[in-house]
């Protein structure tokens, strides 16, 4: 009974929702209003008014840069609401412990993790560094980070990879950023304009260019470490997790 | 313009701030943790407090985010009624955790102490850019901090009921979140913009298309599953009695009435054309759903057996209240709404300490483990009684005050029947509470249930309830300081 409620009411939901889409604006159209209104602006004056080349980083950081605040707080939110469900690993309880995260690896994989992990990384800080011109940005380059952090763990442990990154670096990073959004944003205070104004009206007009992209960097540097640390850190409270679940042997 | 166009933006940001210093805090002393998570909510505080008169309550701040002008960028729209909301939250939240120092040493083990306070103010921030914010993707972007940290605060005890009851919270709230998002979109392919008053704009001009009125059915559906509103608040109850109490506090007092005032905001300033069949149709589903629960609520009160359980059914009631206020569409029904969203958040943020205290000290959530506790905790069990007359709307507290707007502004409307629902629910109101206080003043405990001295709960955890429960007894006294100015900005925002 109560299964039959539940499909009929998804159904019913689908059924409408599709209707919906059916009568939306049709997809690309250049009439759309989605394509008239605010669009255009950000296409056409976007690298003039941001000084940046990539239009999705001059949106997500500069137009709507107190959206992309509020997502990077929505990252570091994810990592407490981790951390107050499984709890962090102590400080002390890390050493001398069975971990069982480690997967026998042969000879040939740990060197292969070696030799790649360090060009990933390296690949990471020119995505993030590269975000205002090309495509990717703190994002893209924090996730690959993270993705480094996750593929030295499976095959070295977790007792390896947190020397390598202990608790002391993370956890004054976790925040980076939201504190890089909090420091250019107050900056743009101090140069005059409003909060998050990366274009200092009390600053000469000629240093302007290179002064936006700077803190525009600035910011994707902070976003790039601060997911990072993140996904670290939820990766080292899910394993210590496991941990505990897993019966003594 | 001054230095103080800039401080709703610092209120927002501050918490925010903090919440992300607060790890390596936690790592280096975590003793001072507590101590240290007052500072940002202080700050916000401070700063909401000299806001106070610089909004006149017919007009509104608008501050451009990064100095890009409305469409283009995020604006912050705080007008009376938003500073007011905001003053309340930032008052409730600080209290709240001057209390949570001890509860939480009690409750929640060592290592999850600090992602406790970090949970905290990120909520306690995101509330505040939720009602300050006149962007609407700005809204759910903020209604996704606060979703996230209240599931995630709801569970942190971690055992097996909170982390059940949190569950059944995000089963319901993912959901709700996703239909908002839903909506959004839906509004921005059909108008092209996310600022609400250019979105008014834009859809005066093109009129009601389906598209948007399904956003708006999405948009009423997500709010009221987040604001709990009957029959969508089916996670309340064992969310807001299982969480940690000063959480619980949080939950019942600020978020839900937050979310309420959210849908409000939507429904007056984006889909401002009052007249049209969807707004009112949806407000006449809306208010017989608000009856209900004023009704439904009271008496699953009544029959509950456990004190948070009780006291967080009388929440979907009181719920019901705010949006019967809302649905009138008059400026005194407004009013009354928007005044009862603060005499219910001090009111229930105090019963819900109180009972935080019976907890604490005894270990009691059971309501009949009352019986006699007046021997012990006067000072919990008095500022009990308190909280409670303005629950169930006595005068001279604040509870009175708002329950007489509400049922003006239904008389006013021609809605004699919600009136009479209005003065029901504060009859269920004066069941549910009395038979506590009854149990409290007027019964012998079982022997040994209490100690034969007094010995009431620590200074730290008393003061808030003081503080709250004297707020409800101000409030009511002085409702006149601040009652004619939200007439007035009710008149604008309608």
């Amino acid at each position: 009974m109560k299964k039959v409620a539940a499909l009929l009411f998804i159904s019913a939901l689908a059924v409408l929702l599709l209707y919906v889409v059916a009568s939306m604006p049709p997809m690309g159209d250049p009439d759309n209003p989605t394509a008239t209104h605010v669009i255009p602006r950000y296409l056409e004056r976007a690298e003039e008014e941001t000084h940046t080349v990539n239009v999705v980083t001059g949106v997500i950081l500069n137009y709507r840069g107190y959206d992309t605040m509020g997502e990077v707080t929505v990252i570091f939110c994810a990592l407490a609401a981790v951390l107050a469900v499984l709890g962090r690993e102590r400080r002390g309880v890390i050493h001398g412990f069975v971990d069982r995260s480690e997967v026998p690896a042969s000879v040939i994989v740990k060197t292969m993790v070696r030799f790649m992990v360090p060009f990933i990384i390296l690949f990471s800080v020119y995505t993030i560094l590269h975000g205002e011109t090309s495509p990717g940005g703190g994002f893209q380059g924090g996730a690959v980070i993270g993705g480094s952090m996750i593929i030295f763990t499976t095959i070295f442990g977790l007792y390896e990879s947190s020397r390598r990154i202990p608790l002391k670096v993370r956890a004054p990073l976790e925040g980076a950023a939201v504190m890089g959004f909090f420091l250019v944003g107050s900056l743009g205070l101090v140069g005059g304009g409003n909060f998050l104004t990366y274009a200092w009206p009390r600053v000469a007009q000629g240093l302007h260019p290179s002064l936006v992209v700077w803190l525009t960097v600035l910011v994707e540097v902070g976003i790039g470490l601060g997911g990072a640390m993140v996904l670290t850190s939820i990766l080292f409270a899910m394993i210590r997790e496991e941990e505990e679940i897993a019966p003594a042997s | 313009m001054g230095a103080w166009r800039h401080f709703p933006i610092f209120m927002i940001t501050v918490p925010l701030l903090g919440a992300v210093l607060l790890p390596f805090l936690g790592y280096v002393r975590e003793k001072w943790v507590p101590y240290a998570s007052l500072l940002p909510l202080g700050t916000s505080a401070l700063l909401g407090v000299l806001l106070i008169g610089r909004i006149p309550s017919g007009g509104y701040l608008s501050y451009h985010m990064g100095g890009w002008e409305p469409p283009f960028g995020i604006e912050i729209r705080l007008d009376y009624v938003g500073l007011f909301l905001m003053l309340v939250v930032c008052g409730i939240t600080t209290l709240a955790l001057v209390y949570s120092r001890r509860y939480i040493e009690k409750e929640v083990s060592g290592g999850r102490r600090t992602a406790y306070y970090v949970l905290y103010l990120l909520m306690s921030g995101a509330m505040l850019g939720f009602v300050a914010t006149g962007d609407i993707f700005n809204l759910f972007v903020f209604m996704e901090i606060l979703a996230l940290s209240s599931y995630a605060l709801v569970a942190i005890t971690g055992n097996r009921n909170a982390v059940r009851a949190a569950f059944k919270y995000i089963l319901m709230g993912a959901p709700s979140s996703i239909m908002v998002l839903l909506a959004i979109g839906f509004l921005y392919s059909v108008t092209g913009t996310l600022n609400m008053v250019d979105l008014a704009g834009r859809i005066a001009e093109s009129g009601f298309t389906e598209v948007l009125i399904v956003s708006y059915i999405l948009l009423v559906v997500g709010f009221g599953v987040k604001a709990a509103l009957f029959p969508l608040h089916m996670w309340l109850p064992d969310a807001h009695s299982i969480a940690p109490s000063p959480i619980s506090a949080l939950l019942s007092g600020l978020l839900v009435e937050v979310c309420a005032f959210a849908l409000v905001r939507i429904t007056l300033s984006v889909f401002t054309m009052r007249a049209s069949d969807l707004v009112m149709g949806t407000a006449d589903a809306v208010g017989v759903a608000a009856a209900a629960a004023v009704l439904y609520g009271g008496i699953m009160a009544i029959l509950q057996k456990d004190l948070k359980m009780m006291i967080a059914y009388s929440t979907v009631s009181h719920i019901g209240y705010i949006f019967l206020g809302l649905t009138a569409f008059t400026a005194e029904g407004l009013t009354g709404a928007m005044y009862h969203m603060l005499d219910h958040g001090l009111a229930k943020a105090c019963l819900f300490l109180c009972a935080g205290n019976f907890i604490y000290l005894k270990g009691y959530r059971r309501i009949e483990d009352l019986k006699g506790a007046w021997g012990q905790m006067p000072w919990t069990c008095f500022a009990f009684a308190l909280a409670s007359l303005s629950v169930i709307g006595i005068p001279p507290t604040a509870g009175f005050i708002s329950k007489w707007y509400l049922i003006l502004g239904n008389v006013e409307g021609g809605k004699w029947l919600y009136a009479a629902v209005l003065l029901a629910g504060s009859i269920l109101a004066a069941v549910y509470c009395l038979r506590v206080i009854y149990y409290m003043f007027f019964q012998a405990g079982k022997e040994g249930a209490w100690e034969e001295y007094w010995h009431d709960a620590p200074p730290a955890m008393l003061l808030p309830v003081w503080v709250l429960s004297l707020a409800t007894l101000f409030f009511g006294v002085f409702s006149f300081l601040i009652i004619p100015s939200l007439l007035k900005a009710a008149a604008y925002l309608l």
